[in-house]
């Protein structure tokens, strides 16, 4: 029981990072009809710019988080405008090869500048654990999760509440009329781009001080699962994507503590392909492409 | 006297097969008038073109005397030009509410309640249910809820495209009597319609495409009487 529930909880700090970088993905899906195969990419980007903001600016918690973000939103503004804005609106594979090829470029991009081996990222959060009877998490742990939490409520705020946030469902529904009331839709393609490169970059940032390194392929596995976590959930309510994207993490870590953590990746995918054969629109319903 | 709004020379194409073929016509601040024709006549994409999302491949599209053609859709919307889609096209799993604000998007928030109040006063049936999705709404209460949309933007002209479409008609009756109040207001009105016995019998003037060019324009009395509007139109 102890091991279940602290199983349960590592894979909540987990999840709720699949949970940020999916939310971005299904939320350009849903408002573009755009898959960014190049979304991975801008995790990746928010790990290096910790490593950066770490070795030449500060080791402050709040700036190396700050940083990470900061580049993130970089690559994505400049995706947004070299692969995604010129073909939005075309047929969907056609934005799916020219984010696909972006995200290659900037796989190999990242090889060139740092190497193909994994850069090491010092810890920036202090190597406590907190027990709480039989169960412990460390603070970066902690950290993890809280930034999540926070940026899961202030997305799903944004989207329901305020006046942005509606414009950008109304042109995730119908882009003609809500331009025809004013919306600028190209505002709403940067803004909504730009949310999903912060949210992936800040979850770049927590996996590479987790797991103290940034590689340049580390948003593949990482991006595809995510990818996942939306497909499996459907792209229509983001509820519904926070939810997979926890429950992901708590099944691998599950995985991993009762039977081999080799077989931890196989668990999204054949999670996928069950759902997808009973439910092919997701748990929760998709829009149409 | 100075059109609101002027079209002159328009010309659509879809892929290669024109859907325009050279139209002119001009609304005068005030007025309804209505463009009649069948499925097909290009009535919708000229529309579309005025409100730049067809661009013309010719043509003029002038609103206050300034051209608008070429100017991308949200700034020919803050112009003060509203649309009422055919079908309704409502975001549908927006509430009742939202909608609402979509429709004075561009306004902002300043005044809401009052405009609010307004609409609700022609249509009382949204306020009941201003918290449902629109989606879940009867097809009238849908009409109502585009029309109410539109209005929330405190349009100059509104542009409504085929609203009795699929309507029973009794609603279609009280439909027209409610575009005759708007209208009554201050705010002139552009309609497309195939339903032209009711067009015509709230419009100050009409335009009749076919196939995309004008095959006759002029008060309703006098395009009632022709023989051909009767023979095609009418069912006389």
């Amino acid at each position: 029981m102890d091991l279940f529930l602290q199983q349960v909880l590592n894979g909540l700090m987990i999840g709720s990072t699949y949970a940020v970088v999916a939310l971005g993905f299904s939320l350009v899906f849903s408002v573009m009809r755009v898959v960014n195969m190049a979304h991975p990419e801008f995790f990746m980007a928010g790990a290096f710019g910790a490593y950066l903001t770490i070795t030449y600016v500060s080791r402050n918690v709040v700036a190396v988080f700050a940083g990470g973000m900061a580049v993130a939103l970089a690559v994505g503004l400049v995706v947004e405008r070299i692969a995604i804005r010129p073909v939005r609106g075309r047929y969907v594979m056609i934005p799916f090869i020219a984010t696909s090829g972006v995200g290659i470029a900037l796989q190999y991009g990242a090889e060139r500048l740092f190497g193909s081996d994994p850069v090491l990222i010092p810890p920036v959060v202090a190597t406590v654990s907190y027990g709480w009877g039989p169960l412990s998490v460390t603070r970066m742990q902690l950290v993890t999760l809280g930034i999540a939490g926070a940026l899961m409520g202030a997305l799903r705020y944004y989207v329901r509440s305020t006046k942005w946030g509606r414009a950008t469902r109304a042109v995730a529904e119908r882009p003609d009329v809500a331009a025809a009331f004013g919306v600028d839709v190209d505002f709403v393609s940067r803004l909504t781009v730009g949310i999903s490169a912060l949210m992936a970059g800040a979850a770049g940032v927590a996996i590479g001080l987790l797991y103290t390194s940034a590689w340049a392929f580390m948003g593949l596995l990482f991006g595809l699962k995510s990818f996942v976590c939306m497909l499996v959930a459907g792209n229509r309510h983001i509820e519904g994507v926070m939810a997979i994207g926890l429950l992901l993490g708590v099944l691998e870590a599950l995985v991993s503590g009762y039977l081999t953590s080799t077989l931890r990746d196989a668990v999204a995918f054949g999670v996928l392909v069950v759902v997808l054969v009973f439910k092919p629109k997701g748990l929760f319903g998709s829009y149409d492409v | 006297m100075s059109a609101l709004l002027r079209v002159s020379g328009l010309e659509v194409v879809y892929g290669s097969v024109p859907a325009v073929a050279g139209v002119g016509l001009e609304i005068p601040a005030g007025e309804i008038r209505a463009i009649l024709g069948a499925n097909g006549a290009g009535k919708s994409s000229t529309i579309k073109a005025i409100l730049g999302l067809l661009r013309p491949r010719a043509g003029a599209i002038e609103f206050e005397g300034r051209p608008i053609h070429g100017l991308p859709t949200h700034r020919i919307h803050q112009l003060g030009i509203a649309w009422v889609p055919e079908g309704r096209q409502l975001f549908s799993t927006l509430t009742v509410h939202e909608n609402l604000e979509m429709g004075a998007f561009a306004r902002g928030g300043a005044g809401l309640p009052a405009k609010l109040d307004e609409v609700f006063a022609l249509f009382p049936r949204l306020r009941e249910r201003r918290t449902q999705v629109a989606g879940s709404l009867s097809g009238g209460e849908q009409q109502m809820l585009a029309i109410a949309r539109a209005l929330m933007a405190e349009p100059k002209l509104l542009l409504m495209d085929e609203p009795s479409l699929g309507l029973a008609p009794k609603v279609v009756q009280r439909l027209f009597e409610q575009i005759q109040e708007i209208n009554a207001r201050g705010l002139s009105i552009l309609m497309v319609e195939q339903n032209a016995r009711q067009a015509l019998r709230i419009a100050h003037y009409a335009y009749l495409l076919e196939v995309g060019r004008l095959a006759g324009e002029g008060p309703p009395a006098a395009l009632a009487a022709s023989e051909r509007v009767q023979r095609v139109y009418l069912g006389g």
